[in-house]
């Protein structure tokens, strides 16, 4: 006889302290603690105001609408590294396209996305089917994507095109009330398109982890690939999709890069899937796979770009410090990674007898 | 026991399939060029010249490093690091060569700190970050990946900070022929990597540590129990890698007689990584071969230099770089292989008459 | 027990290159009855259940569900058609809830999002079904690997399995958890669900099973009703020889005032055993007997450096040994066997002749290697001495049979001709021959005056073997018997009430 009314008391407490979550916990903290800091130095020159984390989030957005994607690739225990080169291949699309050919935007974007899914489809079978490690595979899909993009061409184009200019400069303001009027709120702070984007990718992808079948089939392969088979979950579906839909995601952060820079080059955002992968990891997303939250990806991406807004306020450091200062928080988070896992997470009930009731 | 002439093992040999594609790629540069395969003796340089020599020449800097990183993938891990501390000891070499330097000024033939200092403090840090590398990975039990991803990010970022964000030139002679000189009438850095490749082949194959390197990337609680000293297994072979890089660096910035920190050794850990999966080594760990990575190099240079000389441009070899090895990992891919070997089985049965049990 | 047949296999045929691995067999499986199938490694046994699981491809004949002609093709396949499998290691994913794991890929909806509020209440009356009240939002992995098996068999329940087969399930389970699984079978049974299951434990066998079916070298032995054979008969269709000639092994001969070879003085790990004390003398065998996390490997582990020991001292052959590491146990003439030889013995990958080379390499350290024609000797040495069933010393150990791969790790400490040998339940999870094998060759050993020190969870084999039995109970010795006089019920009564049995007089 069970009584479901005391379970669901108990799992309340219990949902909150469970273990997995203080990965989050860890990561929110420390993003508050570096807030603190930054508050505590450069509050004079501005940084307590609002301006400053909408500013964290408009200059980031892209970095965050890839994450999303990766996020999920890491949870089914993959990788791409591939990303970086596809958001860069999606502006030179969208560049070459308006500017050379005189084609719509839309056009291009509807392009960019047919090759970046199908792309990433494509190198979910190859890893699925072909059994080629991901790294092996999607190295070579940046390879490739980075190969179109130089054969484009070789220098950065602007783009200039009316509807991608107002869809760049379109803006919500922060308003406050001020004798009986909105005003903008001043230092001015406002969000644009790529915020927006950033937070419809996230719910999206919240969504599709924790409500549909789909987002569980993901964390089980990634939880164990092997018994997620045995158990009859469509492991090679749910594989190649995943990188399908990270192919999504990066080109949407194509998209939204060149809505900030207005401008295609092949050799932008070199590097960027490592930034895009540390910030899922200092998010609590596991590379091993199994594990792995949105929230906590929100918020390792709110971190790192702490690091250079900090940098910014302080004027005196060269901006390379800003890689070292990644480095060590990257080595702090895995620190703490391992603490917390071997505190609590792999113990045993002490005892396996059964409670009759 | 005697061993027959396997057909059927050979046609699944990841090694057999990269002689192949390398024979494959020469006889196209061949068609290409007819005159391919000439070397001829350049007055100028004292050296002999020729499309093969370049090959092995420009191939160098990732040889050297693959050397280290193929016993880093045997142990079932990845070094991201190696090309920041390429940066690394590019930029220390440059420092210590040019000290005094604050403003650009024309570089002479000097050395501003004593020779021995400037080849073996670059040398030393690099092993010194290796021995980082294999602290985090051996002692705080880190995935490899992770581990390393922390100097891959911070690492140019030291080196920029060592050298002020500068970029020093040198004409010392001495250092010029690290990159530059010859011996023998073939450029020097064929004969370094000719001799690290000596080095690391006799010390991994002539005493067991080749075999404990294996043991423990298979499974490194069953070789800690046999008595194998898994952690200082690791150790050196981070170190090892880490070392490697530093001499790869000397060379790079040789070439260019200067600090580059930027560009140098940049995508160097994919190059490396690619040319020992090509060589044949799996990359969940075990089996290894250095022989199969000396030709996964060479056939990295060859495809780049087939490019060259079908006279695509220079924008488009990424792009052909990225065919070429997508073609070679699909072949080497274990359904391709399986495929061929089963159809030389069967031949091999129907022509010995007996039947399939 | 009802006689409604529910699946029927006949004549099935599965070859493989060079080797016949089933040659017409049948099998039959009734609604409500726990059938056992047995057989020695290599019987045929997982063949003839990957074919049920859609994971081989039967070359002949014919299966049978309810009367219609199934053809499984992939596990996804085989549960769809009512066919559910619980391996020994558990097939659930560890990062998912408890409850997630009973329904993903068939989650309950509501307005086409997942409804977690139904599924958690769906799993807590599950295991409340089994008598486990535990919380079914926690991950899989934070509970034991019994807890694991029952949510692994209440989705099979959930899914309405009309037969659900139990591959080797009990391995790593106490007897009080066996018991459990066995008050669930015996439920399933009574709502109608066939239970095929798989084991090497002959006592569960028989106090579960309604029927059994025994194969040997892929052919069909016999099918039985549980109370038409005898243990003895088991046996001996199992392997095909009398039991009694296999059995007929002798205990070692130790002189009364023969040296301490192993003495360990009140040694203790942190989180692992507190305080230990425990002596061997040359050439004897010391049996461990006691329940799953008595303590046993732990000492093992501890006396060999796998886990570094805080306090105490040990001396191995008269000389004080300090021990932190398994090398340092190895200089000293000590020799280790681990309990999960997939895990803590083989390496896959490597050939039969590496593996046997390993730890007398790794005493060698590795700037001084053996050369090939050394390590060819000494693993055709051994492969003829354990009688390793290999066509070469070149193939990967991976690929053999779990008895050859334990011989394999035999050898492997063997070639170290070791002082002191530790064997942590050598003979789990191998046929009745290999046993008997392994068994003899720990004799032969300590007849040529190695010390052994044998952990294993089956009585009669440590009766028959030791020479002083040590008793252990929650992490520390309660007692130590006689081995020559001592009966398994003595031990049980030990092991049951704890050191008060022990001080009390053992009839």
């Amino acid at each position: 006889m069970s009584n479901p009314s005391l379970v669901s008391r108990r799992s309340l407490t219990s949902r909150i302290m469970n273990p997995k979550y203080i990965m989050i916990y860890a990561t929110i903290g420390i993003f508050l603690v570096m807030y603190l800091f930054g508050a505590i130095s450069y509050g004079e020159q501005g940084f307590t105001t609002l301006r400053t984390i909408t500013n964290l989030f408009v200059d980031n957005a892209y970095y965050g609408i890839s994450a999303v994607g990766m996020t999920m690739v890491l949870i089914t225990g993959g990788i791409d590294l591939s990303v970086g080169a596809v958001a860069s291949l999606t502006g030179m699309f969208i560049a070459y396209g308006t500017t050379v050919l005189g084609l719509h935007p839309l056009v291009c974007i509807l392009f960019s996305l047919v090759v970046g899914v199908g792309l990433g489809l494509l190198m979910g079978w190859v890893i699925h089917r072909l059994n080629v490690p991901p790294f092996i595979t999607t190295l070579t899909g940046m390879f490739l994507a980075r190969g179109v993009c130089s054969l484009i061409s070789r220098e950065s184009i602007e783009i200039k095109h009316e509807m991608i200019d107002s869809l760049a400069s379109w803006k919500i303001y922060f308003m406050r009330l001020q004798d009986g009027e909105w005003v903008k709120v001043k230092p001015i702070a406002y969000v644009n398109f790529n915020v927006i984007l950033f937070i419809v990718v996230l719910i999206a992808g919240i969504y599709i982890l924790q409500k549909t079948r789909f987002g569980r089939n993901v964390y089980a392969v990634g939880g164990n690939e092997q018994s997620a088979k045995l158990m009859g979950l469509p492991v090679g579906k749910t594989k190649i999709l995943v990188y399908g839909f990270n192919g999504l995601c990066s080109v949407l952060a194509g998209v939204a890069y060149a809505l900030y820079v207005k401008s295609g080059w092949n050799l932008s955002l070199m590097g960027a899937e490592l930034d895009v992968i540390t910030c899922a990891v200092i998010g609590g997303t596991l590379l091993t796979g199994g594990v792995g939250y949105m929230i906590g990806t929100l918020f390792g991406v709110l971190l790192k770009s702490m690091i250079p807004a900090l940098i910014t306020f302080n004027g005196n450091l060269l901006s390379w410090w800003g890689k070292i200062a990644t480095g060590l928080l990257l080595l702090l988070f895995i620190c703490i990674q391992k603490l917390v896992l071997g505190v609590t997470g792999h113990k045993k009930t002490a005892s396996t007898k059964p409670i009759k009731e | 026991m005697k061993k027959r002439f396997d057909l059927a093992a050979i046609t699944k040999s990841k090694l057999t399939w990269a002689v192949v594609a390398e024979v494959l790629i020469l006889l196209v540069c061949l068609i290409v060029r007819p005159d391919f395969f000439k070397i001829s003796y350049q007055e100028s340089t004292g050296m002999l010249y020729g499309s093969l020599i370049d090959i092995v020449n420009r191939s160098s800097e990732i040889t050297i490093i693959a050397m280290g990183m193929t016993l880093v993938i045997a142990l079932g891990g990845t070094d991201l690091s190696v090309g920041a501390l390429v940066a690394v000891s590019g930029a220390i070499a440059l420092k210590f060569l040019r000290w005094d330097v604050l403003e650009y000024t024309t570089p002479g033939d000097y050395t501003v700190c004593s020779y021995a200092l400037v080849l073996i403090v670059p040398l030393a840090v690099c092993l010194l970050m290796g021995l980082f590398n294999g602290l985090l990975i051996a002692k705080g039990n880190m995935q490899p990946i992770i581990a390393t991803l922390i100097l891959m990010v911070c690492g140019r970022g030291i080196a920029q900070i060592l050298t002020n964000g500068k970029q020093f030139t040198t004409g010392y002679s001495p250092f010029r022929v690290i990159g530059q000189g010859s011996f023998l009438y073939l450029p020097m850095p064929i004969w370094i990597t000719a001799v690290v490749v000596a080095v690391v082949a006799l010390f991994v194959r002539k005493t067991a540590f080749g075999t404990f390197v294996e043991s423990v990337g298979i499974n490194r609680s069953a070789s800690r129990l046999s008595g194998i000293n898994a952690q200082l297994i690791i150790f050196i072979v981070f170190a090892l890698t880490g070392f490697l890089s530093g001499i790869s660096g000397l060379i790079y910035s040789s070439r260019i007689m200067s600090n580059d920190s930027n560009n140098a050794g940049l995508n160097y850990e994919m190059d490396a990584i690619l040319a020992v999966v090509i060589g044949g080594t799996s990359m969940t760990g075990g089996k290894f071969s250095l022989a199969g990575t000396v030709l996964g190099s060479i056939i990295i240079r060859t495809i780049v230099t087939l490019v060259y000389y079908f006279g695509i441009a220079s924008e488009a070899t990424m792009a052909f770089k990225a065919m070429i090895i997508a073609v070679v990992i699909v072949l080497q891919s274990e359904p391709v292989r399986n495929y061929f070997s089963k159809r030389t089985k069967k031949r091999a049965y129907a022509v010995k008459g007996g039947i399939i049990e | 027990m009802a006689d409604h047949v529910l699946l029927e296999m006949r004549q099935i045929e599965i070859a493989f290159p060079g080797v016949k691995a089933l040659n017409k067999v049948d099998f039959t499986l009734h609604a409500g009855e726990i059938h056992s199938l047995l057989g020695e490694n290599g019987a045929g046994k997982s063949t003839l259940i990957k074919c049920l699981t859609g994971v081989n491809k039967k070359d002949g004949g014919t299966i049978t569900l309810e009367g219609k002609e199934i053809q499984p093709q992939s596990p996804q396949h085989a549960i769809e058609l009512g066919i559910s499998t619980v391996y020994q290691e558990v097939n659930l994913c560890p990062n998912l809830t408890v409850a997630e794991n009973i329904f993903v890929g068939r989650q309950p909806m509501k307005h086409g999002q997942i409804d977690w509020k139904t599924i958690n209440r769906r799993a807590v009356e599950l295991m409340s079904r089994f008598h486990l009240n535990i919380d079914v939002t926690r991950p899989l992995s934070y509970y034991s690997t019994a807890i694991q098996q029952m949510v692994s068999i209440a989705r099979a329940v959930d899914i309405q399995a009309k037969i659900l087969i139990l591959d080797e399930p009990t391995s790593s389970l106490d007897d009080h958890e066996v018991q459990l699984l066995f008050d669930v079978m015996n439920e399933l049974k009574k709502e109608g669900m066939g239970i095929i299951f798989i084991t090497h434990f002959l006592d569960q066998v028989f106090a579960v099973s309604d029927r059994l079916t025994i194969l040997r070298n892929g052919q069909l032995v016999g099918t039985y009703k549980i109370e038409d054979i005898t243990k003895v008969q088991l046996v001996t269709e199992m392997i095909g020889k009398d039991i009694d000639t296999i059995f007929s092994l002798k205990r070692a001969e130790v002189a009364e005032n023969e040296k301490d070879m192993l003495t360990a003085d009140h040694i203790g790990a942190p989180e692992k055993l507190d305080d230990i004390s425990l002596c061997v003398k040359k050439g004897e065998l010391v049996g461990f007997a006691g329940l799953l996390g008595s303590g046993r490997t732990e000492t093992a582990e501890m006396l060999f450096g796998a886990s570094k020991i805080t306090k105490g001292e040990m001396t191995v052959d008269g000389k004080k040994a300090e021990i932190k590491k398994p090398y340092d146990a190895l200089i000293a003439g000590m020799a280790f066997c681990p309990e999960d030889r997939k895990r803590d013995g083989i390496i896959g990958d490597l050939s039969i002749r590496e593996n046997i080379a390993l730890a007398v390499q790794a005493r060698k350290g590795f700037m001084h290697p053996l050369s090939t024609k050394e390590q060819n000797e000494l693993a055709d040495k051994y492969i003829k001495a354990l009688g390793i069933a290999t066509p070469n010393a070149e193939k990967k150990i991976g690929e053999l049979s779990g008895g050859n791969q334990q011989k394999v790790i035999l050898a492997r400490w063997m070639a170290t001709n070791p002082k002191v040998l530790i064997l942590d339940e050598p003979t789990r999870g191998i046929d009745v021959g290999a046993k008997a094998e392994i068994q003899r060759l720990m004799l032969e050993m300590c007849g040529e005056g190695v010390s052994v020190i044998f952990i294993s969870s089956e009585l009669d084999e440590i009766i028959r073997c030791s020479n002083r039995v040590i008793i252990m109970r929650d992490r520390e010795k309660v007692a130590e018997v006689d081995g020559a006089t001592c009966t398994q019920e003595q031990i049980l009564a030990i092991i049951a009430e704890g050191s008060t049995a022990a001080r009390g007089e053992a009839s």
